[in-house]
């Protein structure tokens, strides 16, 4: 599985950080996600999931 | 007939069939806030977008799918509040407008792009995550300060003594003011909210926004002549797209980040202690199992009870959206209340759960006007619950002396809150002593300093 934060989508509101937080990283200056490593281990794969589930404006993808 | 005549005519005729389905619900009126559940329900099933024919006449959108795709069209949408009528006439966030006095623009929240990005950019470094974290150990003392004045006499009014002194204390200290001054702002911010101007303590509440405003006038000024780092040097300091900003933008700014920052987080951990009252094992589970609850628990408070329950929007350019034929200048109301008990997305979305999963909830908006300080509210509310949880464990709030907004149209808030609890030991100095040794903190590492500029977490230790 393959996650990644579409940066056009994602307005901050740290959702998928809250769900996923070996997942992604916030911005410092504003908050808005990044996955650092689009690779997700088998362990995280349902946290990914969660973290798309959540995310309110659907900026989280997974393939 | 002439043709302008007959034009008319004919779009009159038009607007008459594209604003289906229609609904009346006034939403400033009791029925709002009591049928609340009923209405959603129904309005999903029937109507997630509607013509609401009152306050002029309004889009209404309640259904979840409905909101998340027009919310996110700042292509066809519009927040700009065109106080003076020189842009396109357009009304800002507010359903009604606003009337008299209270006709100012609130900040980059009735602007669009690219002022908004500009100021959005200027202001997010203040309020970040990041930029939070910094603050966790100021907010923790100050809320340990409120806990310690109720502690040892079992009483507390969890509005007036907690839940209203420490986002405003938070907020004054991100903006850079004097943290003492917080009672300028405490009571004419919230009286704002809940007092319409027909009440007979509107004169009161008129004379407290009159001193508040004076003081607001006078920091501007004084961190212009005197810089101190925080959100008003900022706003004293940057260029939006090209020009300064004035004094009665700055104001409006000022005004949308002191009304955003208060009777929100207020309003939310109000609810929410009074719910885990009503609730004592949900209580004692979430405090039990805090460490995987408490994320899930605030998100599921924020869902249901959604503090600011809704914006308006104007049509900026005609458009088909889903179906629903809109026009340039109609007005339009997005429900992030209602849509946030829409069952398509939330399972019994009427009823609380501490470990809700999928919770795409709209409390803060959606795209680009997102709540700017999120981040500061979840921080805030979660300590305040945290140390509850710790200090008052067996709370009980008195229904008969709770008091919850006349009207809940658009903030969903509470004046009072008392509770009784078996008192306990206090573990510091008092509210006034600790707002002063803050002022100091604050003073001495410069803690309202841009994440950009500054990261550390405060140091509180002498």
């Amino acid at each position: 599985m393959q996650v990644r934060v579409d940066s056009d989508l994602c307005q901050g509101h740290t959702l998928c950080a809250m769900a996923a937080p070996d997942l992604f990283a916030l911005r410092d200056e504003d908050g808005h996600a990044y996955a650092p490593d689009e690779n997700v281990p088998a362990a995280q794969e349902e946290r990914a999931q969660e973290a798309a589930r959540s995310c309110p404006e659907r900026a989280v993808q997974l393939s | 007939m002439d043709t302008e005549e007959s034009r008319t005519e004919e779009n009159r005729a038009g607007d008459a069939e594209r604003r289906k389905p229609a609904i009346s619900l006034d939403r400033l009126s009791s029925r709002y806030r009591l049928e609340f559940e009923e209405l959603s329900t129904e309005f999903h099933g029937k109507c997630p977008v509607a013509w609401n024919d009152t306050h002029g006449g309004y889009w209404f959108t309640s259904g979840h799918k409905e909101l998340f795709d027009l919310a996110r069209r700042a292509d066809v949408l519009s927040n700009d509040f065109d106080v003076e009528g020189v842009r396109r006439g357009y009304q800002g966030i507010s359903i009604p407008s606003p009337t008299g006095e209270r006709r100012f623009r609130g900040g980059f929240l009735e602007m669009d792009p690219p002022e908004q990005r500009y100021y959005r950019q200027a202001l997010n470094p203040y309020l970040s995550p990041a930029a939070v974290q910094g603050w966790k150990p100021v907010i923790e003392e100050i809320t340990r300060a409120c806990l310690d004045e109720k502690i040892e006499s079992g009483r507390i009014d969890f509005v007036d003594d907690l839940a209203n002194i420490v986002p405003a204390v938070l907020t004054l200290a991100l903006l850079g003011m004097p943290l003492k001054d917080w009672d300028v702002y405490c009571e004419p911010i919230h009286a704002m909210v809940y007092t319409p101007m027909d009440s007979p303590l509107y004169e009161r509440v008129r004379e407290l926004q009159m001193t508040m405003g004076v003081h607001m006038m006078e920091t501007i000024n004084g961190i212009r002549n005197n810089p101190r780092p925080g959100l008003i040097d900022e706003l004293v300091t940057c260029e939006i797209n090209g020009y300064r900003p004035d004094d009665m933008e700055i104001f409006g700014v000022l005004l949308l980040l002191i009304g955003g920052g208060f009777d929100t987080t207020t309003a939310l951990t109000a609810h929410s202690l009074e719910w885990l009252s009503e609730h004592p094992d949900q209580r004692e589970r979430l405090s039990r199992e805090r460490e995987t609850l408490l994320d899930s628990a605030t998100e599921e408070f924020l869902r249901f009870y959604t503090p600011a329950q809704g914006d308006g929007r104007t049509i900026s350019q005609d458009c088909v959206i889903n179906g629903t034929e809109f026009k340039e200048g109609d007005r339009l109301w997005l429900s992030w209340a209602m849509a946030n008990r829409d069952e398509k997305v939330f399972e019994d979305p009427h009823t609380i759960h501490l470990d809700r999963k999928g919770n795409r909830h709209n409390s803060f908006g959606l795209g680009i006007h997102r709540c700017i300080g999120s981040n500061v509210a979840r921080a805030t509310f979660k300590i305040m619950l945290t140390q509850v949880l710790d200090r008052m464990p067996d709370f009980v709030c008195d229904p008969a002396g709770a008091v919850h907004y006349d009207t809940t149209g658009v903030i969903n808030g509470m004046k009072h809150l008392p509770a009784t609890f078996t008192p306990g030991k206090r573990l510091g100095a008092g509210l006034d002593e600790t707002i002063a040794k803050m002022q100091r903190v604050c003073d001495e590492q410069r803690l309202a300093e841009p994440v950009t500029v500054r990261k550390a977490r405060a140091k509180l230790d002498d």
